[in-house]
């Protein structure tokens, strides 16, 4: 048949048109296909390793996404000269940088089209070895930010003749801001006396850097260094001040058996989230489980091997049952308990024992002083917290708490656990559960283990603040830096002697609290009642912190502030009331040293302002030296936005200190080129290399540095990272170093002539200053550094506290009834369920973050608000809304009250999740929601009347030499203002994020309602990065600004705000929209003052110390003398 | 010499008829080209062929049936025959592309109006372009390139064509209901099973 078939198809030959006729002709064969054999593309990847070699990095190609994704180079071919329209090939240069989106400082690569000389994408560093090339959604949302249409474009002052808040701005010049600023600060700081060395003050959200600005804020010799931290993280920090002298926990995750949460973060959220979340992964990939304890089913408790909800702020009942079993089922590691539990020191203090006896907290006084006795003691002072009284005081079912114990011992010395926020952030003593974990992790002998739980400074570099040597002043690592002559009582007021960090949330009331600056001024001290100069750093605590409205009364009132600046790229509500809002850089926009203890190794990363590195490398030099990172960004069409290493820098030396006669100016001057400004490279080649021994000799050994002027800079300007030390484990057991007549200890040195060993074997000697200090302990006849405490061991006996009049916390120790729940109020949760006396209280759980957004710094990513929706609700039990009739979607009134005064703070309103995946009779709403804005834009003309001046001539081209040779003259003068591209004049604000609303405040009652939601919208600013503006399809309305309504909540011993509410739940009212808040703010103070008078301790007339010494109080070096204190009767 | 005229000329016949809706100029050629009459006897005797206005037998007759023969109904991807989970390949991990590429070929999608490259109308272009090589080859009288260029061609076809272009005319046999697309179902099939034959025998020799 087929050849019948055969024999009729060959009659095909007779079609009167031929075939090539017919057919369509769907092949091509010209340049497109020539484009793809010329280069070096292939029609499928040979691999799917995103990361090219590192030599590579200065000139890698790679063909754009856009069509790549539908057949790549099957499509166009390769863009050519004889193929215009093929696919466009991107000519790199990688740069190294690191992410400022959380506190975790993972390694980016910001990757640069030369021929356009923009960032095309963020993508990770693989020589980061945290972070290992990897990142989460905030890490590749740097470019959204980066290319914001919204992002200021140049500095900005609040207009003349207009009141803060009014939003009238002006464009003004770097140097007319810095001038102002510069003059102000150096007329107070001139005066000299006690209170002008307190009223500069600056004031970080997120430092991201370790040490930099600090450094800048001894040199300028002012105690008015201010933080966010207390209302971060301080509950978590205090149980490891008080077990091991130290600033935080520092987990292994990758060896743990177990992966121990005490909240959603490290797994899903919060405290580095990428990189522990991978390392989890690793270890649960190789058996081990995990246990997550959060009243709210987190995404990590949704995946855990164990959900333990337990009450907010009753988790010390279950850490001291697991302590009660583990000794009294004879689990306990006693050779490390006896090796490095400070249990001498509690066996010797009879009177202390005599005190635990007393109270009841034992049942009987020990036999003898002997370990065996401890032992004994321990078992009679936990055997209370059985079982029954754990799950009856916390909800948690029996099973899981038998199950928890069962995990826990199972995994031996590999238990790894992080704490953080979450409970101890939310609830008043929560540090106490901290410090439970702690002791029956150390039980186990689980501390300083492969895979066990151990110690921030061991596992962290700080050298950002040590380039001293390249300056005339400072000094190797700026050892001849003044310490500082004053001590700051609106940072440290004297109510909390024990704080972790500065009570940063109270500013506001403590400025507003005339009666308690008299108070104290009565007493002898000398109390600021006004700052001269305030200035913020990627901060909004006017959104972020509890009561909000009295934050706006207090930066409104011109006598309280006197100027404000905020160093910011972006907009915020705080902003809003500042005199001078100047834009510094994001992740990729700046210099910085940046390390965290993310594993048990000591890294940092080196942060970058990609786009200067990229023109440095490419040849080009700036016209100012010292204003490098800002002209590069006016090259690279950024705008005016500048970096704050170099804004300091010059600050000091030309606007503060010009003539040099405050001292301040050698202090930033170049020691290479004295009268000039130290540089960036001069600055950190010295910090890095005169810190960091390893690094040093392999930068300075390498044939690719070694020349350099520069070569520990060049090092990490090539890999923007480097890691001095790996796997540190037991690092207390590290034996003390001798060196030429020094004893090195923790990183410090004392004279080893002077070495004696006292009681306890603990070993004293002389520091530089001539001062004893305990540096290391001997056991065994070995001498090691051991811990940083007064004992050198872990403090779980911590006798200082009875100095400081906490005595009855020596010990980790939790309420066993309702009677010691009244007798140790400090440690019972002022959202306990004792309070929750009404059918429609609850405790609200406000302190977790929506995964995606980064406090207040994400609503400027459209990548990362489309993703999140900016969504907010508020989560209750389906059997709690059944009982009050909620259902899903439903406005809700929530009232906040508070359980020491017995005040109400307000309401706000939010819409009902019902859901079993929260915790019965407690409620969940992150305070992350309920951004707002008063406008949708504001108008700000480009450049003043005369003086707008092109960025440049040439096309932006690093191949294009013109370019090069290019550089804007006069940046950051007037005169010198550049045209920003594309900027007509008006500008929105936070578009992708932020809905506007209507405020009202009166001095007392404080109200917001939003009026309009986030809507698309179009640009021209940075089109190409923002055509699909168009697209918005979410709202942004669906939160509430909750924490203006909140109480500030300080902690009698931490100083933390803590953020949990009792609130009561009420249908919405007619006219209540989902968002509406509603605050009495006058009832605010009253709060913090109930707080503040019915729970502290302070100091008083019997004090003779601020402040123990032994425990570090950040950022500058005081002079000791300003610990000593006299308190008037 | 004949049939290697004939064999491109079916090749691109074909192919035009399977990739796209035909337009009227080639539509007037399938109408009036006695060769094509006697390929396609239901098409030939057709009343509606020979008397209906060309844009009127497009859009209400032929169009309809090729949508839905080629875009709704079938589906003629040789990687949705070939793979387990019948998804089409429309990236770089196509069977076909490496081919085409290997002979410079590339297919420029905006003319193809097809989401890849293995469509079967783009498969038989292919063989019409391998055929004009050989037709070039031996005016040539380069033996060597012709009896590569057979080779090639009955590697292509059957590593591609063969394993499941029957089954997609089969069905479009089956679902047309004009005699155009019916003809050309039958032809196609009986025309590349056919073609292997002499392959066969032109690389065997």
């Amino acid at each position: 048949m087929y050849l019948e078939s055969r024999r009729t198809f060959l009659k095909g030959t007779a079609l009167t048109v031929a075939g090539a006729a017919i057919a369509k002709g769907v092949f091509t064969v010209d340049a497109a296909a020539e484009s793809v054999k010329e280069s070096k593309f292939t029609n499928t990847p040979d691999s799917l390793s995103f990361y090219p070699p590192q030599d590579q990095w200065n000139h890698f190609q790679e063909l754009d996404g856009v069509d790549w994704k539908r057949g790549g180079i099957d499509r166009h071919g390769v863009q050519s000269e004889n193929n215009p329209d093929g696919i466009y090939v991107n000519d790199y240069m990688i740069v190294p940088t690191a992410c400022s989106n959380c506190e975790a400082s993972c390694g980016l690569t910001a990757w640069i089209d030369k021929k356009t000389f923009t960032v095309k994408k963020y993508m990770g560093n693989p020589f980061h070895t945290g972070s290992r090339g990897r990142n989460c959604a905030k890490g590749y949302a740097v470019q959204s930010q980066m290319y914001d249409p919204d992002r200021i474009p140049f500095p900005l002052k609040r207009a003349p003749g207009s009141k803060r808040g009014e939003g009238k701005w002006i464009r003004t010049t770097w140097d007319e801001a810095m001038t102002t600023i510069g003059k102000k600060m150096a007329d107070t700081i001139r005066k000299g006396d006690l209170l002008s060395r307190k009223s500069v003050m600056y004031h970080v959200g997120r430092p991201n850097e370790n040490g930099f600005v600090p450094q800048v804020w001894e040199t300028l010799g002012l105690d008015s260094y201010n933080s966010h931290t207390n209302i971060c993280s301080s509950n978590g920090r205090t149980p490891t001040i008080w077990t091991a002298n130290d600033d935080r926990t520092s987990p292994d995750w990758a060896n743990a058996k177990l992966i121990f949460l005490n909240s959603s973060h490290a797994a899903d959220a919060g405290h580095y989230f990428a990189q522990s979340a991978a390392f989890i992964a690793d270890a649960r990939k190789k058996g081990a489980k995990m246990v997550v304890m959060d009243p709210r089913m987190s995404n990590s408790a949704g995946m855990s091997d164990l959900w333990i909800a337990a009450w907010p702020g009753t988790e010390a009942a279950i850490y001291l049952y697991l302590a009660n079993r583990i000794l009294n089922e004879n689990m306990t590691d006693k050779k490390f308990v006896k090796k490095w539990f400070n249990w001498e020191t509690l066996m010797n203090d009879s009177e202390h024992l005599n005190f635990m006896l007393e109270k009841g907290q034992i049942t009987k006084l020990p036999a003898d002083r002997s370990f065996e006795s401890y032992i004994e003691l321990l078992k009679d002072m936990y055997a209370p917290y059985t079982l029954d009284y754990a799950v009856k005081e916390t909800h948690v079912p029996a099973y899981k708490l038998e199950k928890l114990y069962e995990m826990f011992i199972w995994a031996g010395d590999a238990i790894s656990t992080y704490i953080w926020r979450a409970a101890a952030a939310g609830n008043r003593g929560a540090w106490m559960g901290g410090r439970a974990a702690y002791f029956c992790i150390g039980l186990r002998g689980a501390i300083g283990t492969e895979g066990g739980t151990f110690f921030h400074h061991w596992h962290v570099i700080s050298v950002s603040g040590k380039g001293g040597s390249a300056t005339v002043g400072q000094g190797i690592s700026g050892a001849d830096v003044p310490k500082v002559q004053a001590w700051n009582e609106l940072t440290w007021p004297p109510e909390w002697p024990l704080s972790t960090y500065e009570m940063s949330y109270l500013l506001p009331h403590l400025l507003s609290d005339t009666a308690w600056q008299k108070k104290w001024n009565d007493r002898g001290l000398t109390v600021p009642s006004k700052l001269a100069v305030w200035i913020p750093r990627m901060y909004n605590p006017v959104w972020i912190n509890p009561d909000g409205f009295r934050w706006i009364e207090v930066l409104k009132d011109e006598s309280k502030m006197e100027l404000t600046m905020n160093l910011s790229p972006v907009w915020s509500e705080t902003n809003w009331y500042m005199d001078y809002v100047l834009p510094v850089g994001l992740a990729g926009e700046r210099h910085d040293q940046h390390s965290e203890a993310t594993f048990p190794a000591r890294w940092s990363t080196f942060r970058q302002p990609v786009l200067r590195v990229a023109l440095e490398k490419s040849g080009w030099k700036p016209k100012n030296p010292a204003r490098a990172t800002l002209e590069a960004h006016i090259k690279a069409g950024l705008g005016e936005v500048w970096e704050e290493n170099e804004f300091w820098f010059q600050l000091c030396t030309d606007f503060i200190d010009p003539d040099g006669s405050l001292g301040i100016k050698k202090m930033w001057e170049s020691k290479r080129h004295p009268g000039k400004t130290v540089t960036i490279a001069e600055w950190y080649d010295a910090a890095f290399g005169d810190n960091l021994p390893k690094l040093k000799e392999t930068a300075t050994n390498d044939p690719r540095f070694m020349n350099e002027e520069f070569p520990v800079y060049s090092y990490l300007r090539e890999y923007g990272f480097w890691m001095e030390e790996d796997k540190i484990y037991h690092a207390m057991e590290r034996e003390l170093k001798m060196e030429d007549g020094e004893v090195i200890s923790h990183g410090h040195k004392f004279d080893a002539g002077s070495m004696s060993v006292g009681a306890g074997g603990i070993i004293k000697a002389l520091d530089h200053n001539g001062k004893e200090k305990s540096i290391g302990v001997e056991i065994d006849g070995k001498k090691m550094e051991g811990f940083a405490t007064l004992s050198k061991k872990l403090e779980f006996y911590t006798q200082w506290a009875t100095d400081w009049k906490w005595r009855e916390y020596a010990m980790p120790f939790y309420p066993r009834n309702e009677d010691e729940k009244n007798q140790y109020v400090h440690l019972v949760s002022h959202v306990n369920h004792k309070y929750m006396t009404e059918e429609n209280s609850f405790a609200l759980n406000t302190v977790f973050r929506l995964p995606y957004n980064i406090h207040t710094r994400s609503a400027n990513s459209k990548h990362l608000m489309e993703i999140s929706q900016n969504h907010d609700p508020i989560w209750i039990s389906t059997g709690d809304a059944k009982r009050l009739g909620f259902k899903r979607g439903d406005a809700i009134r929530v009232r906040i009250v508070d359980t020491v005064s017995g005040l109400e703070s307000g309401h706000f309103v939010a819409m009902a999740v019902p859901t079993e995946g929260v915790l019965p009779g407690t409620l969940a709403c992150s305070h992350h929601g309920g951004r707002w804005k008063l406008t949708n834009a504001v108008t700000i003309p480009n450049g003043v009347t005369d003086g707008k001046v092109a960025p440049g001539v040439a096309p932006r081209d690093l191949g294009n030499k013109e370019f090069l040779a290019e550089s804007p003259a006069n940046v950051g003068k007037v005169g010198g203002q550049s045209i920003i591209d594309d900027y007509e004049g008006t500008t929105g604000l936070n578009s992708f994020g932020v809905p506007v609303a209507e405020i009202q405040m009166d001095g007392k009652v404080g109200k917001l309602k939003y009026v309009e939601g986030i809507k698309p919208f179009h640009t021209e600013r940075f089109a190409d990065y923002n055509r699909d503006s168009g697209n918005i399809w979410w709202d942004g309305l669906s939160g509430s600004w909750q924490n203006a309504v909140a109480a500030p909540h300080p902690d009698p011993v931490s100083g933390m705000h803590c953020w949990h509410h009792k609130v009561l739940l009420e249908p919405a009212q007619a006219g209540d929209k989902i968002g509406d808040i509603f605050v009495n703010y006058d009832n605010n103070l009253k709060v913090y003052q109930a707080w503040r008078d019915t729970l502290t301790r302070g100091l008083d007339s019997n004090s003779t110390l601020r402040r123990p010494r032994h425990i570090k109080r950040p950022w500058v070096n005081l002079d000791p003398s300003v610990y000593e204190v006299n308190i008037k009767s | 010499m004949d049939e290697i005229i004939a064999r491109s000329n079916l090749y691109a016949l074909l192919s035009r008829i399977l990739l796209q809706e035909l337009d009227v100029e080639r539509l007037e050629i399938l109408r009036s080209d006695a060769i094509v009459l006697e390929f396609m006897p239901h098409w030939r005797d057709w009343e509606l062929r020979e008397d209906t206005d060309a844009q009127k037998l497009l859009e209400e007759y032929l169009n309809p049936d090729f949508t839905n023969l080629s875009l709704l109904h079938l589906v003629p991807y040789e990687t949705f025959y070939t793979r387990s989970d019948q998804m089409i390949e429309t990236g770089g991990a196509n069977p076909v592309t490496d081919i085409y590429s290997a002979y410079d070929f590339l297919v420029d999608y905006e003319v193809a109006r097809v989401v890849s490259s293995d469509h079967i109308g783009i498969e038989m272009e292919f063989m019409h372009h391998l055929c004009e090589a050989q037709l070039k080859a031996t005016e040539e009288g380069d033996q060597e390139a012709v009896q590569e260029l057979i080779r090639v061609q009955y590697e292509f076809l059957n590593t591609h064509l063969l394993r499941w272009a029957p089954m997609y005319l089969i069905n479009m046999k089956y679902e047309s209901r004009t005699p155009l697309y019916y003809d050309t179902a039958e032809m196609a099939l009986e025309f590349i099973l056919s073609d292997n034959e002499t392959l066969s025998g032109l690389v065997q020799a």
